[in-house]
């Protein structure tokens, strides 16, 4: 009995009975019921339960292998890391939101078909746009809209791609979509497309760097763990060995680091840098083998640890500091010398310092293109490697806690933030040197090593070298300072363009429109005045004719008949 | 991008010259330059005394120091198309409130 129920489900109907409770125990509630929940998943085996019928389709509401598996555990750690980050907040609103979104999440990453995914991807949605809300300003209104609405899209999208799948193979069962040497059939491109704005892919991903630099600060926290790392999941499921997703993949991890080398909101640079880590995770998903695959889940293992670390370290920051804009940081080492340290682990481990998570995970999916022989996409990997360590690796600890002194002095972090950015940090060192317990949740058996002298060697090689090249920069006045600034990203598109054309549509159709009504008007006008004369009793045909004249008319008409008849006959 | 208020607002300014810490020294800085500048040159040293059992790209992965001054390069490109990108991309903070 207790090992059906599905996963994430206490979290999603214990967030019912919060706002019952006392505002101080809503935070410890939402840590005990993901510590149940843990609980509970770990005594969960590899198994399916929950079939059922609906409408000639068979669901089936959970389905466990170890893909699932190891998601599941990485969501519930990062679910009460962040609970843990959250226990100083006084706001039902965000725990409630927060603790259904971590269960829906886990829901669905145990779903067994698409429409059980379904009901689950829009529960992350409607749940998590209440941690961008509560920010309350309208700054953040108008985002979490902007938000819902890409977000409920992506959910549409899967579920016309399920309906259409259902129509053409009769089956809703989540499985494998892209076949090797085939082309997608039309319900694949559509379920792709909903994952691939979930993902962030290029062009469609500011979503992401849109929204959550503007969540609460315990929101971006959650928010950084889940949403998109479901997607990845999910393209692991459906797309795994899907050869252009290694393209897609490239071009993510390499956009982000150029944009986020000049974005002066170090949370919207962490948001950048997300979308670089999850680049990785892509090419590792289209390369589709064993070792790529691997990589990937592992990689997204370490990736929600070390990045909702840095999430944290940041969150830390803008709630003392009240700001997280680069240029009125710096300096900040001397009062938080605790946040300071565990930004530098994450920000070390995102680098792929070795004895860190990054470096045994992120070297998986670079060997396996390696060993493809893919050369591009390893040369880009490599430059995409150097990139980190630019925008994660130096410029958020830097510009954040050193760089020059803003003069700001607070008080360190609270205890809580300061517990779980230790969990995590604990988590990004072990998991660097006790790899091994990570490798064996792994699907595939693949014999991998990352500490082999080459690696450790050219890997510090290159992050080192990277640090040369900014401490050269600096030294030189050549590396851009940090400004103020707006930069325009795809966003630019529906906020500002497309209302612009809008408008400019208005202002053509409506002039079109009055030339019309003008036109038309005028002919009426004339047509009535010509009646007008016509008709009125001095008019040709409104006037009264004397009866000779019709008799003349009449005789006239007969005459002509009459010449008319004498020709024919 | 952050309108978030100062949650705890207990922001202290200061001139910012009261107790420079160990890491704003200039002498501290000076040594933490020069170690990195000792350890690079260790790392591409070590490259002599060690191969790689299976290179994959052997015309790259065989020069010394390639990933030393593939992430040198890397990084410099990365910045300089970053101040590019500024151009063109760059507003006022306010642009969308407008």
């Amino acid at each position: 009995m207790i090992d059906n129920i599905p996963p994430g489900l206490i979290m999603i109907l214990g967030a019912l009975i919060l706002p019952f409770l006392a505002q101080r125990t809503q935070a410890i509630a939402v840590l005990v019921l993901s510590l149940l929940s843990l609980f509970l998943f770990c005594l969960t085996g590899e198994t399916s339960f929950g079939q059922m019928e609906l409408f000639g389709a068979t669901l089936e509401v959970v389905r466990i292998d170890a893909t699932s598996r190891i998601f599941g555990i990485v969501f519930h750690i990062a679910a009460i890391v962040s609970a843990i980050y959250a226990l100083h907040v006084r706001d039902t609103r965000q725990h409630v939101s927060g603790i259904v979104y971590a269960g829906a999440a886990i829901g669905a990453c145990c779903a067994g078909d698409l429409l059980t995914l379904f009901v689950y991807w829009e529960l992350t949605a409607l749940s998590s746009v209440f941690l961008i809300w509560a920010s309350d300003n309208e700054r953040s209104y108008r985002a979490g809209m902007r938000y819902l609405i890409i977000q409920v899209t992506s959910g549409v999208l899967l579920l016309s791609g399920a309906i259409l799948r259902f129509v053409e193979t009769g089956s809703l069962e989540f499985t494998k979509m892209a076949v090797q040497g085939e082309p997608l059939s039309a319900s694949a491109w559509l379920i792709l497309f909903a994952f691939g704005i979930k993902c962030a892919f290029p062009l469609l991903h500011n979503w992401l760097q849109d929204s959550y630099p503007k969540a609460t600060v315990t929101g971006s926290v959650f928010l950084s763990a889940f949403t998109t790392k479901l997607a990845v999941y999910s393209l692991i499921r459906g797309f795994a060995g899907f050869e252009p997703l290694i393209w897609v993949g490239c071009m993510m991890t390499l956009f982000p680091i150029v944009f986020a080398v000049i974005e002066n909101d170090l949370r919207r640079v962490l948001a950048y840098s997300l979308n670089n880590q999850l680049g990785f995770m892509v090419v590792g998903i289209g390369i589709g083998s064993e070792l790529a695959i691997n990589g990937t889940i592992a990689h997204a293992f370490c990736h929600i640890i070390y990045k909702s670390l840095l999430f944290m370290s940041m969150g830390a920051v803008l709630y003392r500091v009240g700001t997280v804009k680069a240029t009125e940081l710096g300096g900040l080492h001397k009062s938080m010398p605790w946040t300071t340290t565990f930004c530098i682990i994450g920000a070390a481990a995102i680098s792929g310092f070795p004895l860190l998570s990054g470096f045994i995970s992120k070297s998986m999916i670079i060997s396996a293109a390696a060993e493809e022989h893919q050369f591009i996409t390893w040369f880009i990997l490599l430059i995409a490697s150097a990139g980190v360590m630019e925008h994660s690796g130096i410029k958020i600890p830097f510009f954040a806690f050193f760089a020059h002194d803003s003069g700001k002095r607070v008080k360190e972090a609270p205890t809580n933030m300061l517990v779980a950015m230790g969990i995590a940090s604990f988590f990004c060192i072990g998991l660097g040197i006790a790899y091994p317990l990570l490798y064996r949740l792994l699907p595939n058996d693949v014999d991998y090593h990352p500490y082999t002298v080459t690696h450790v060697v050219t890997q510090l090689q290159l992050l080192l070298f990277a640090a040369l090249a900014f401490v050269f920069l600096m030294k030189t006045g050549l590396y851009p300072s940090e400004q103020r600034a707006t930069n325009l990203d795809t966003d630019w598109i529906y906020r500002r363009a497309l209302p612009k054309a809008v408008v400019l549509c208005r202002a053509v159709i409506g002039t079109i429109d009055r030339f019309l009504r003008q036109g038309v008007m005028a002919m009426l006008r004339q047509i009535t005045s010509c009646a007008r004369t016509g008709f009125n009793e001095q008019g040709l045909l409104g006037r009264t004719w004397s009866t000779g004249t019709m008799t003349f008319w009449s005789t006239l008409l007969l005459a002509v008949c009459l010449v008319l008849y004498y020709l024919r006959s | 991008m952050n309108d978030s208020p100062p949650n705890s607002g207990e922001a202290v300014q200061t001139n910012g010259h009261d107790d420079p810490s160990w890491f704003e020294k200039p002498g501290n800085i000076n040594k933490m330059i020069v170690s990195l500048v000792v350890v690079c040159v260790l790392l591409v040293l070590a490259d002599f005394f060690y191969t790689n059992p299976h290179p994959h790209f052997p015309a790259w992965e065989n020069v010394i120091g390639f990933q030393a001054w593939f992430g040198f390069i890397a990084f410099v490109v990365v910045v300089f198309l970053g101040r590019l990108l500024r151009i063109f991309v760059s507003r006022p903070e306010d642009y969308y409130d407008r």
